[in-house]
């Protein structure tokens, strides 16, 4: 018998009666959050910032102000074209892509209780760009942030080929638990809200 | 060596294992900083634990529709039984791809399968990615916490460590330069890798895909720069459906670290244009478990290592003492049901406080489970004379009133009367450090018979 | 009511003066207590040990000495839970149901059952609540700090009522103070870390007294004061409930 077969088999043998699925009432977990309010409390506490922004235009000449000395960029935002310094149809490999300094995506999805924002296949043209780039921006509307993450799931039906959700910058306590922004992921990240 | 002798041999170092206790401790405090701020968080793990008890129990009907799943998807799965059989399906993935450097991200399963050292042994070059993980494997050791795997060594040893095998300069053990070193000599490793290892947070039956939780990023580092990814997987991973990460997901970070979500929720289903996505699912002693009826709730697990961080044993004890894959009350649970005899000492590692079972976001009874171990290790796995005999002895005492009057009488005597060097003396385990209460004249008995004597005297 | 008082076998032999102030204490507040002759233990040693099987005999006696009462009363939060959860080894006849069902740590049948809080206590100094796990994280006496919910706890409630006493805050208000039965000899080298911390917590906090509900605990962190010498007091909650200084 294969392996396969061995362990389902075993697996019905010993399993217990069938037990009920619990049903999730999202509603009991609703604490009347201001989304908006929550949702950059919480950036700020998984160590991101949050920036308000009216247009495309304005994200890209914000960005500039921070990062003056920023060498390789790219923005899959629309109407951004002159920013760009990278051409990914020329990138052969995933690993060229190693010393890009800022990346500006838009997302559709974000979340107020954890700061959570959703970025997937539909979005990125490279899987590892969010998180080989130095520094990573994200584009969200107001409109987009959902309360809790039964709600972003409800929005989720379809997770594509790869989708995550980015909560700040990546980070590390392995040494003595002490906190250090920047470990193999972006070291900074900046959401903007329109 | 059993738990309670590497234990003395950790608390021989007091100064290490108060540090220790209060670097875990701090964990424990923001885990419940951050729990107390959610709404209704005791019914969110009742859900935790209603979603995991259905899995459960249909099981095998959940790893079928998550196979056909994952096949539609493009990705191929592999069954393993047992942990040589798991190390065997990872080496010829490997193999067929011609990769001889593999990254790894955190993952317990191949910790429990030994995958490193059986690859390393095949001349391939396997790299954890993990800081803490990287910083153990430097030091040639076991993780010692399934979340915080470097937590038992302190700033300067990591400096030294990195000095060694990495050429750092010494840095007073500054955790900031030191993460950027490492970050830059794995970020070379992430780009010449051939194949990319990571585990499974959860595998969702409903699509056929998988969830892996970083903080650090390097799951995805390395599975998006490598051709292959392979994904390592137990069977109890699986959940039904999405909407359940919902649930899961706002359970395990809080419990782990206090933050409110991990930094990146990867969510894979499909592998990217060009490369190859597997999957194995490891049984390795997990039926087995599902077949007990009181331990079964073990495999609710979701590694967020909250009862590691509340136990107070394991706080002044260190995860080494448990000698084990998973330490902790969790491994103390889980692994007797792997090998009876070789972890009979660790259920005994608890006072039964119960607060590991209190963290539990998915509600494992773990310190009922580990009173059950008990009763059957000493049925079923060799004990010290004394000990068997003593609790034989004791227990014909206290079913015979008559009898516990005479041995009361006779202890109280000894405790006041002995000289405290013979009390105290060396098979007193007991009196190594505490003095034991000085034996009363009278028992309460005793006082309480002279007095209802005195009142019909009285009357 | 009638109530049957159990005596554990460490208190009966050991402190005494715990048993004395608990049916001093009951009596003062009119309860009709009795304590019944044979007995002996819980089981809970034997249980706890991994020979649960070698208690049964423990267990028919505690049933059978207390099978007649409406409640059983005992100062110690530790049997109280072990009768309730442990005791489906013995077959679950009526009685067995019924004793499992009224046993009660003493503070939660003054509270819960007489429900009186003002005690007519009084007892001028500093007190440190140590919050056995039995009954703190076994039969809930108290919140926890680890659970989301309401916060209370029944040994303060009835401290806060004694005339004098000043209830000091410490760090770990509910971490396990190490005994844990035979851990406390089979892990010692933990069993005593445990204990000194918990010491030194109580300490800091200028603690003059420490107290619980459990004497098991006590015993051991009173063995380590002793040792020790350390400036601290220790005493049952019945002590202090009974006290009129």
């Amino acid at each position: 018998m294969s392996s396969r077969d061995h362990i389902l088999n075993r697996i019905n043998a010993n399993k217990p009666e069938l037990l009920t699925l619990p049903n999730i009432d999202a509603s009991i977990f609703d604490a009347g959050l201001n989304v908006m309010a929550e949702f950059i409390k919480k950036v700020e506490v998984v160590g991101g910032n949050v920036l308000e922004t009216t247009s495309n235009d304005a994200v890209i000449s914000k960005v500039e102000t921070i990062f003056p000395d920023a060498q390789i960029k790219y923005s899959t935002i629309a109407g951004t074209e002159a920013f760009n310094t990278l051409d990914l149809t020329t990138i052969k490999k995933s690993q060229d892509l190693e010393d890009l300094d800022i990346l500006i995506i838009e997302s559709d999805l974000a979340v107020a209780e954890n700061g959570a924002v959703w970025v997937s296949d539909k979005q990125l043209p490279l899987r590892v760009l969010p998180f080989i780039t130095k520094h990573l921006v994200l584009v969200v509307s107001k409109e987009n942030v959902v309360p809790y993450m039964h709600q972003a799931y409800e929005k989720l039906s379809d997770t594509s080929g790869f989708g995550v959700f980015i909560a700040g910058p990546s980070k590390t306590a392995d040494i003595e638990q002490s906190l250090v922004i920047g470990a193999h992921g972006a070291l900074s990240l900046t959401i903007f809200v329109k | 060596m059993s738990h309670s002798q590497l234990a003395s041999i950790f608390n021989k170092d007091e100064k290490k294992v108060d540090w220790h206790d209060k670097a875990l401790w701090f964990v424990r405090h923001k885990r419940d900083k951050s729990v107390h701020e959610v709404k209704n968080w005791e019914e969110l793990r009742n859900l935790g634990h209603g979603i995991k008890a259905h899995m459960l129990s249909n099981l095998d009907v959940y790893l079928k529709e998550f196979e056909a799943n994952a096949n539609k998807n493009g990705v191929e799965v592999h069954w393993a039984a047992n942990a040589e059989e798991h190390n065997q399906i990872v080496l010829k993935i490997l193999q067929e791809n011609n990769a001889k450097k593999i990254v790894k991200s955190k993952s317990m399963l191949t910790e429990e399968c030994h995958l490193n050292p059986y690859l390393e042994a095949e001349g391939l070059e396997v790299i954890d990615t993990d800081l803490g993980e990287r910083i153990v494997q430097l030091a040639k050791e076991p993780p010692s916490h399934i979340v915080l795997p470097a937590i038992h060594k302190n700033r300067h040893e990591v400096d030294e460590l990195f000095q060694e095998h990495l050429g750092t300069k010494p840095c007073d053990g500054d955790p900031q330069y030191l993460t950027g070193e490492a970050r830059k000599h794995l970020r070379q490793k992430f780009i010449e890798a051939d194949a990319a290892l990571t585990g499974v947070n959860f595998a969702i039956a409903e699509t056929g895909g998988f969830v892996v939780c970083t903080n650090e990023g390097n799951a995805d580092m390395g599975a998006h720069l490598a051709p292959v990814h392979i994904a390592c997987m137990g069977v109890e991973k699986i959940i039904p459906r999405q909407e359940h990460l919902g649930v899961f997901l706002r359970l395990l970070a809080r419990s782990a670290t206090g933050q409110p979500v991990t930094t990146y929720s990867s969510h894979f289903k499909k592998p990217a244009d060009g490369k190859k996505m597997h999957i194995i699912i490891v049984d390795n002693g997990r039926s087995e478990q599902l077949s007990r009826p009181d331990f079964r709730a073990s495999l609710h697990c979701i590694r967020c290592g909250a009862c590691m961080n509340t136990c107070p044993i394991y706080r002044r004890s260190g995860g080494h003492s448990y000698d084990a894959t998973i330490p902790g009350p969790i491994g103390s649970i889980l692994s007797p049901g792997k090998d009876l005899k070789q972890y009979s000492t660790l259920p005994f590692a608890s006072t039964l406080c119960g607060s590991c079972s209190d963290v539990c976001p998915v509600k494992i009874d773990i310190h009922a489970q580990l009173y059950k171990w008990r009763q059957i290790i000493t049925k079923e796995t060799p004990q010290p004379f004394i000990k068997k005999k003593s609790m034989e002895i004791m227990g014909s005492i206290f079913a015979k009133p008559s009898q516990f009057e005479t041995v009361g009488k006779i202890a109280r005597w000894s405790l006041r009367s002995l000289p405290k060097s013979m009390i105290n003396s060396k098979p007193n385990a007991w009196g190594k450090a505490r003095d034991l209460p000085l034996g009363p004249k009278e028992s309460f008995d005793d006082w309480y018979k002279n007095r209802e004597a005195n009142k019909t005297k009285n009357d | 009511m009638k109530v049957g008082l159990f005596i554990p076998c460490y208190i009966n032999q050991l402190y005494p003066q715990v048993g004395k102030a608990t049916i001093e204490l009951l009596e003062k507040l009119k309860v009709d207590v009795v304590y019944p002759s044979g007995q002996t233990c819980c089981g809970q040693p034997m249980a706890n040990s991994g020979y649960e099987y070698e208690g049964e005999g423990a267990c028919h006696n505690f049933v059978n000495n207390f099978k007649d009462f409406d409640y059983i009363v005992t100062p110690s939060g530790s049997c109280a839970y072990h009768v309730k959860k442990h005791y489906d080894i013995i077959p679950q006849t009526e009685e067995v149901t019924k004793v499992r069902t009224n046993v009660y740590e003493l503070c939660d049948f003054i509270l819960n059952i007489l429900k009186v809080k003002d005690l007519g206590a009084s007892f001028p100094h500093k007190v440190g609540v140590h919050k056995s796990c039995h009954g703190l994280r076994g039969l809930r006496l108290g919140s926890c700090s680890e659970v989301v919910g309401p916060k209370f706890s029944y040994i303060e409630e009835l401290l806060t009522e004694v005339k004098g006493v000043e209830i000091m805050p410490i760090k770990r208000g509910d971490e396990c103070c190490g005994f844990g039965g035979t851990f406390a000899v089979t892990e010692e080298a933990v069993s005593v870390k445990m204990g000194k911390d918990k010491i030194k917590d109580h300490l800091e906090s200028g603690v003059e007294v420490i107290t619980a509900t459990d004497t098991s605990c006590l015993m051991h962190l009173e063995g380590l004061v002793n040792r020790n010498k350390q400036p601290l007091k220790i005493l049952h909650i019945a002590e202090i409930l009974n006290s009129s200084l």
